[in-house]
């Protein structure tokens, strides 16, 4: 296969390749990503809480990730303005059940104080609590109030910051995992060998999250190990909505964050979370005890009016963190400079903007020929999210079907989502019934694709010009459908959906 | 220019299954002008016309019919009389004072009828509602997607089937599977009976020799990409796993037939009142739910086993809201209907207007032997055995009532078969 070139490859399409690819994009470097699956956003941003912290990480031994929070925080919304991608800033609510926690509420405030956050109160007035957060539980005697605190769609942010990249002159590349790189000294550049065929760069950026030491490893890099932790939560319904307005968290038995529940941009409610140590990164199950046990009393102490069974999904997320003190990796290899490991962890959702401009701004400057440090004039921050016929007041959806007829087709009830929406998430890069359902939400509401399944198999099959049997979940091996006997094989759908 | 459109109506019916077919065959002749059927699916009869086994039509149209055939009689009926349908048509807003927003490939548009029947059927109870442990990787189903899956677009959804939940569609879906091909390595239930119908645990699954663990439940599915292992557990009388009894099952595909919930969003956006148990609108006799000018029939209110009963509860509904648009909002009685010993739901919960008869559709909570059913103390009736797959139902002459006040309380006695 023919080389492709580039000046900057960076490996993993999660929220932090993605990220980092858009601020080089600002350079008038060529820019490609490479993604080992077949949808972006599909490993540790997939099972995110989804909260932007304010900063209340104060931990001395990890002064980049608390930078990450603080400015983090402070940038996201004008980010998530930029790119049209669901954010707001609902605050959270530590809180107390008793005088020993409400000490540590206090010596937590005093130290995010001195570390830069002055946004915080602690709120001892009961009845203002009730107000602010009407069914919290009565026994909350205090609470430490961050209004900075916000909720965003990290998979929305992943799709905003690679297509604004890719307006601005990236490649994205999906179903190509890197699985060699070698730096050739002579030609002064890295060459990487992938599923499809070998690519060269000049600078390479590690954003492969979880394996992330596996890719130094392959530079010979081995200064950094990452250590894995399995968290399982629950989506409510969306009857809820409404129900919980801020993030309400507990205090766990150290005295630090734990234990949450929280609305989500989508209008339903997140709870959680179970936390167990792990070393496999497909271990993405949850159990009984973790659920049933765990996640579900702890969400009913903080909010008692949500019953159990207005579940409607439980799932969990594998959270990479650099083992040790879980303080991000942003540094070149030894010896390689121009390797740069660009690894997140703990809060590296709301942190992936501020680090990614620590990463070009600060430390790519120390690494990178002068020649390539020319920013383009033509830098466009702005993109334009596809429509979402949910979010659209009556007029302008009458206006988009007068436009286009297909957007007035439902496919999915439970979430409103149109023909017209899935066709565009297929244009802008989904290739599988997941890649769909997480660019439009169809199949995420209650029914939980029951309805718009087969509807969502047979669009995909049409838009990508595959048989059914080929359309998958979530890339190969996770195919939906098999084909009936030969004898007994009746039309399908596809043409007439 | 505003690209809304606005539609004026009598009668607005949300939903074309059995029940919305019913409602606007009835209403036609009930003598309502103009009524206006809303479907979203390409085609009318709910989810009829994927239940190609027969079984359908024995009380509505007294012949055994396939839910296709079904479909069809009704659907002749309502063309005859005029009806007036929306296919492709979603209503996705419906405020309390009887303005209905619906959208389709041509338009978005503002119904306001005189009055609405709400008909928009059930979903089934999804994999996630059920709080499984385990992973979720392709080949997890609701055994009507499977159905779906299967009968319309042509298409399997897996080889080796492990189906969770004995409801009706479960069974039909075990015995279908196996026809095509699959291999079903089990039925499993988590309480100690079958959760369907007797006919349908005698035609689906022992006629076809499929094994069924009752006081099962799944402990666990493996898989990253598409299903590897389902692992099933024996339970005890609390639904607790029993350790040591699990067995294997190398299966690729989950179905999952777990119950049906009424579909009832746009009723909340009513402001409607709704029943905790039955998952629908609470309605008097009339079938009129606590807005005024909304009426509700078929699966929408509360599962019905069979779509004839469906269709007949949703006609009632039609022929009280003809009145309700003649402008008859006469109500005259004022009784409270209420689930006692052994009764998990009664339907109508309200009693407010006396007409001939008034029909009680009722589940119990438990398997019984020589039950006797009481209505107040007015009225029993005994059955040799009482399930909670079979709904009972009872016809009480209204002459019974006129004594009645306050409150009426529906029970059942009898011996736990199980
Ligand atoms: C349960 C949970 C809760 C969290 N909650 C929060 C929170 O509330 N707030 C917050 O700020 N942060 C939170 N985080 C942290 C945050 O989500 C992560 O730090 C962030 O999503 C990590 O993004 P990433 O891009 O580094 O990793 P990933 O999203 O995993 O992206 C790495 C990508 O690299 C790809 N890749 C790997 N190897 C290769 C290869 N060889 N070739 C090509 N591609 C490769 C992977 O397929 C993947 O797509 C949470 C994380 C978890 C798991
Ligand atoms: C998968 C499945 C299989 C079944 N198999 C059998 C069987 O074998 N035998 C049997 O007797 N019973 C069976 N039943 C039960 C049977 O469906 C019911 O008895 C009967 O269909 C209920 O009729 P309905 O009209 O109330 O609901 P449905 O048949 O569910 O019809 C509701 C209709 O409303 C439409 N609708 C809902 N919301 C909206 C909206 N917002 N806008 C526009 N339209 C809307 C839906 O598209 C649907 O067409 C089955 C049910 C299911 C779910």
């Amino acid at each position: 296969m023919k080389l492709k070139s580039f000046d900057v490859i960076v490996i993993g399409a999660g929220v932090a390749g993605a990220a980092v690819a858009r601020e080089m994009t600002k350079y008038a470097l060529s820019v490609a990503v490479l993604e080992k699956n077949a949808e972006v956003a599909c490993e540790v941003t997939k099972g995110t809480h989804a909260i932007v912290h304010a900063g209340l990480s104060v931990n001395p031994l990890t002064p980049l990730k608390n930078r990450g929070e603080l400015m983090g925080a402070a940038m996201m919304g004008q980010l998530c303005a930029d790119l049209d991608v669901k954010y707001q800033r609902i605050g959270k609510l530590l809180v107390a059940f008793d005088e020993t926690q409400v000490a540590q509420l206090k010596a937590l405030m005093q130290s995010a104080k001195r570390l830069g956050l002055m946004d915080i109160e602690l709120i001892e007035d009961r009845s203002r609590l009730l107000e602010m957060e009407p069914n919290l539980n009565p026994d909350v005697i205090a609470a430490l109030h961050t209004p900075n605190t916000g909720i965003v769609s990290p998979w929305g942010l992943v799709y905003g910051l690679l297509e604004n990249a890719q307006d601005n002159g990236a490649s994205v590349f999906v179903e190509c995992a890197v699985t060699g790189i070698r730096w050739d000294a002579e030609a002064q550049r890295f060459l990487l060998d992938t599923r499809q065929g070998p690519f060269s760069a000049k600078y390479v950026v590690n954003a492969a999250g979880p394996f992330s030491d596996k890719v130094a490893a392959m530079v010979g890099d081995t200064s950094f190990q990452i250590s894995l932790t399995r968290q399982e939560k629950v989506i409510f319904d969306k009857n809820y909505q409404g129900a919980v307005r801020h993030v309400v968290r507990m205090l766990n038995n150290m005295g630090a964050p734990g234990d949450f529940i929280c609305p989500t941009v989508y209008g339903d409610l997140m709870a959680g979370v179970e936390v167990k140590p792990t070393d496999d990164f497909d271990a993405c199950h949850t159990t009984q005890p973790g659920i049933e046990e765990h996640v579900l009393r702890s969400s009913a102490r903080l909010i008692p009016t949500i019953p159990a069974s207005a579940v409607i999904r439980p799932f969990s997320g594998v959270l990479n963190q650099c083992a040790g003190t879980g303080e991000f990796v942003i540094r070149s290899a030894p010896q390689l400079p121009r390797f740069l490991n660009f690894v997140l962890g703990g809060s590296g959702l709301t942190a992936c903007y501020a680090m990614a401009q620590y990463l070009s701004l600060e430390v790519f400057p120390t690494v990178a020929d002068a020649a390539d440090l020319k920013t383009r004039g033509d830098f466009n921050p702005c993109r334009k999210d596809m429509p979402h016929v949910h979010d659209l007041e009556p007029e302008e959806l009458a206006e988009l079907i007068a436009r286009d007829p297909r957007y007035g087709h439902v496919i999915c009830r439970c979430e409103t989502v149109t023909e017209g929406e899935i066709v565009e998430a297929i244009r802008r890069g989904a290739r599988s019934v997941d890649g769909v359902k997480f660019r439009t939400r169809a199949g995420m509401g209650r029914c939980q694709g029951g309805f718009c399944g087969p509807r969502v198999i047979a669009i995909l099959s049409r838009e990508l010009q595959i048989p059914p049997e080929a359309v998958t979940k979530k890339g190969p091996g996770s195919y939906m459908v098999t084909a009936l006997r030969d004898d007994h094989s009746v039309k399908g759908e596809a043409e007439h959906v | 220019m505003s690209k809304i459109i606005t539609h004026e109506t009598d009668l607005a019916i949300i939903g074309g299954g059995p029940a919305g077919l019913g409602a606007a065959i009835r209403a036609k002749a009930s003598g309502v002008k103009n009524v206006l059927l809303i479907e979203r699916s390409e085609e009318l009869g709910g989810v009829l016309p994927q239940c190609i086994h027969n079984g359908f039509g024995l009380h509505y149209f007294k012949e055994s019919l396939t839910g296709p055939a079904y479909t069809y009689k009704m659907l002749q009926d309502a063309q005859r009389a005029g009806v007036d349908f929306m296919t492709k048509t979603m209503a996705i807003r419906v405020d309390g004072e009887n303005r209905i927003t619906a959208l389709n490939r041509d338009r978005l548009l503002e119904i306001r009828p005189k009055a609405t029947i709400l008909c928009m059927g059930c979903r089934e109870r999804s994999f996630g509602a059920l709080r499984i442990p385990g992973t979720r990787p392709a080949g997890i189903y609701t055994a009507g997607t499977a159905q779906r899956l299967i009968n319309i677009e042509g298409k399997m959804p897996g080889k080796r089937v492990v189906i969770l939940g004995s409801g009706d569609i479960g069974m039909i879906m075990a015995r279908r599977l196996t026809l095509e091909g699959a291999k079903v390595l089990a039925v499993v239930e988590i309480m100690p009976f079958i959760g369907g119908l007797i006919r349908n645990e005698v035609q689906c699954l022992r006629d076809f020799h499929i094994p069924v663990y009752v006081s099962h439940t799944i402990k666990e599915v493996r898989g990253t990409d598409r299903i590897e292992k389902i692992v099933v557990t024996r339970v005890d009388q609390n639904r607790q796993y029993i350790p040591g009894t699990e067995i294997e099952f190398d299966a690729d595909t989950l179905l999952i037939s777990a119950g049906l919930i009424p579909e009832n969003e746009l009723s909340r956006m009513a402001g409607i009142s709704m029943n905790a148990i039955t998952g629908g609108p609470v309605v008097d006799n009339l079938w009129q739910t606590s807005t005024p000018g909304f009426f509700a029939g078929g699966n929408v209110v509360h599962v019905h086993d069979l779509a004839d009963y469906a269709s007949e509860s949703a006609g009632m509904a039609a022929a009280n809201a003809a009145r309700y648009i003649d402008g008859d909002r006469s109500q005259d009685l004022d009784i409270e209907v209420a689930a006692g010993a052994n009764i998990r739901y009664v339907v109508p919960n309200r009693i407010s207007k006396l007409q001939e008869t008034v029909s009680f559709y009722m589940r119990v909570t438990w398997p019984l032997a020589d039950a006797t059913v009481r209505i107040g103390d007015i009225y029993e009736k005994h059955f040799q055995f009482a399930r909670p797959s079979e709904q009972i139902r009872i016809d009480l002459p209204t002459k019974e009532l006129a004594h009645v006040h306050g409150q009426l309380i529906v029970s059942c006695e009898g011996e736990r078969a199980v």
